[in-house]
């Protein structure tokens, strides 16, 4: 679920401010001075790809104005890291627009220019992506290194007592031992001058430049817990989505091709028509194509009807920030990051295998589909129109107690339905034309992918919503 | 750690030995050579398990011994660092006490035994904790891991510690 992904993501961005803030990925023959100092770009890339799934390496570093070979060196760290799977394919221009469609199907599908994309023929591409689950744990072992290394050091584990003759002064080692140990008494004598042994105080393994007095292991002792209690105390925060995250199931993409499969059908599904870049209208799709939890509860009734599939997804608007929601307000599913994706898989899964492999034999079905889709679409803006003129009417009967008129009540979904049913008898016809004319028809320039743009949909919707945000507001 | 290795040799038998048992005589001669032996490069030899091949005998001369060059398998036991073993307690001081795991002798030295662990000397010297409940002594064995290793030519010598979780006394004598 969106809210999983939530904390991990904070995972990752603690674990990149706790251990890759000071980071420099330089190359070798850079001379090092203030202006290459590259600081932090870690953690950027990190938040970036937080908010990314698979990402095309180049887009990645437009979208951040870094240079590509410098945005490579960082990614080349974290694969190393373990943090990001990464993925290189050579790819034609259809390869290309497979991904990009793909991602023009997700959140945040920033698309960048992409003329003059059809002449650029096999090209080898780089994509990457967050891995959670091996975050997850390399994190947690790094953290139980740092604490064991700590440890060991202080308790004195795993060092090697050493003896001293103190009539000549020569030094034995534990691993001596066996030839030290003599018949007359429990001792260990040198093998010089046969004086009895003396153990060498508690030393700590690291050397303390050769004169061990007792005030500098003293001080060395300090310093050691020091470091361990400030250890405790800076990472706790870490420590504790560690554990949040403990029992939550781990969001995973897959591999690329996988992921773009996904990615898609929700689009196609939700668009109704075969070719993956003609991508428009992707109305409301503003969700992640895939979240790695396929147990989504759709809370609608067993007996839900088409139209309200399409409503539902129409009723999506941009998914809020999880610091910008609290408690009481009032707010969709969809909003608070909870997608509802099985309406849409469901769809996807009767035909999109065909069009998959075919787009010959799927283009019959699209047609289907697509007069599906128009008639789903009409009826929604129908339902919108009735529910505006509703609102207002509520508006101005009750001033107060529109507060706790709930949009995502479940329940109050079989009232949606009703309104949908009934209005897309007495559809509007104008209403609906022209929003299908607004949208683009063809997915390849940057523009079109703007408009199909989840924030511009959001706007659209909003623009004659201004009822809902009002009470939403208050 | 155990390996099953190959290894090879050059036997020289007496020409007493020839006959019809040459190749008996040959691989019960390589056994009594070969096992319990120790390489600093492959560990101890525990114990011959095959014949891979036996090459054509070199009369060496002047003496009428013949050199066999053999390939054989075998067992080897090779102790590491990191490395948990078991193994019984042969000695007892106040440095420490040794302890044998088949043929690796361990020195475990007093400050890498629990500190709540104190030394009594006497008859039977051993490290018993404050409360009497466990006890190290002369046949006790224990759960150690090793934290260091003197490879040798030809031997092993490793130094273990029984203070991390999970380490130390695993069977009493007294309490068995
Ligand atoms: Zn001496």
């Amino acid at each position: 679920m969106a809210l999983t992904i939530e904390h991990f993501n904070k995972l990752v961005k603690l674990a990149a401010r706790a251990f890759y803030d000071d980071i420099t990925t330089k190359g070798d023959n850079q001379p090092k001075s203030s202006r290459s100092d590259n600081r932090g770009i870690a953690v950027v890339v990190l938040d970036a790809l937080t908010r990314r799934q698979w990402v095309r390496e180049e887009d990645l570093a437009k979208d951040l104005k870094l240079h590509t070979k410098q945005l490579r060196r960082t990614l080349r760290f974290f694969e190393e890291e373990k943090f990001i799977t990464r993925d290189h394919r050579k790819e034609t221009a259809k390869g290309a627009k497979m991904y990009s469609a793909a991602v023009a199907a997700t959140a945040d599908g920033t698309q960048t220019g992409k003329e003059g994309e059809e002449k650029v023929k096999l090209h080898t591409h780089s994509y990457c992506c967050l891995d959670y689950a091996q975050i997850y744990d390399v994190v947690r072992y790094r953290l139980h290194r740092m604490k064991k290394k700590l440890k060991d050091e202080l308790e004195n584990k795993n060092t090697i007592q050493e003896y001293i003759c103190p009539n000549c002064g020569k030094r034995y080692t534990a691993l001596d031992a066996l030839r030290l140990i003599s018949m007359e008494d429990e001792d260990f004598h040198c093998e010089s001058c046969n004086g009895r042994l003396e153990v060498e105080s508690d030393k700590l393994a690291t050397q303390e430049a050769g004169d061990g007095d007792d005030n500098a292991r003293r001080r060395r002792r300090e310093k050691l817990k020091d470091m361990l209690q400030k250890m405790e105390v800076q990472l706790k925060p870490l420590m504790d989505q560690l554990n949040r995250v403990k029992d939550l199931p781990v969001p995973e993409f897959g591999s690329l091709q996988a992921w773009e499969a996904r990615a898609t059908a929700a689009a196609r599904a939700a668009n109704g028509d075969g070719s993956a870049s003609d991508s428009k209208t992707s109305l409301g799709l503003g969700q992640l194509p895939y979240n790695g939890d396929t147990k989504v509860v759709v809370d609608f009734n067993g007996g839900e009807s088409k139209g309200e599939d399409i409503k539902s997804e129409a009723e999506t608007q941009k998914v809020l920030p999880p610091w910008m929601i609290r408690p009481g307000m009032n707010l969709t599913k969809e909003q608070r990051g909870e997608v509802k994706q099985e309406t849409k898989m469901d769809e996807a899964s009767t035909s999109t295998a065909a069009q998959y492999s075919d787009d010959k034999k799927s283009a019959v079905e699209n047609d289907d589909k697509k007069n599906i889709q128009d008639e789903f679409i009409k009826a929604y803006y129908a339902a919108l129109l009735k529910k505006q003129q509703e609102l207002e009417e509520a508006a101005k009967k009750q001033d107060d107690l529109s507060n706790s008129h709930t949009f995502d009540n479940p329940s109050s979904s079989a009232a949606n339905r009703q309104v949908g049913m009934k209005s897309k008898r007495a559809e509007d016809e104008e209403d609906d034309g022209t929003e299908w004319e607004e949208a683009p028809v063809a997915g390849n320039t940057s523009e079109n992918y703007k408009v199909s743009d989840l924030n511009v949909q959001a706007d659209d919707a909003a623009a004659d919503d201004e009822d809902d945000v009002d009470w939403e507001e208050n | 750690m155990f390996f099953h290795i190959v290894l090879e040799r050059n036997m020289q038998l007496h020409p007493r030995y020839f006959g019809r048992n040459l190749r008996d005589n040959l691989v019960s001669k390589l056994m009594k050579d070969v096992e319990g032996t120790c390489s600093g490069r492959h560990g101890f030899v525990v114990a011959v398990t095959g014949i891979e091949h036996i090459g054509k005998g070199l009369i060496r001369d002047g003496t009428g011994f013949v050199t066999f060059p053999i390939k054989y398998q075998c067992v080897v036991f090779r102790p590491f660092k990191g490395e948990i073993l078991e193994a019984f307690v042969t000695m007892v001081n106040k440095m420490g006490f040794f302890a044998e795991a088949g043929p690796v002798q361990i020195f475990v030295s007093n400050h890498l035994i629990p500190d709540d662990m104190e030394f009594q000397s006497g008859d039977m010297p051993n490290y018993t904790t404050s409360d009497g409940s466990v006890k190290i002594q002369k046949d006790s064995e224990v759960r150690l891991k090793i934290i260091g290793t003197r490879v040798d030519a030809t031997e092993i010598f490793c130094i273990g510690t029984i203070k991390d979780d999970f380490l130390g006394v695993i069977n009493d004598p007294t309490t068995a």
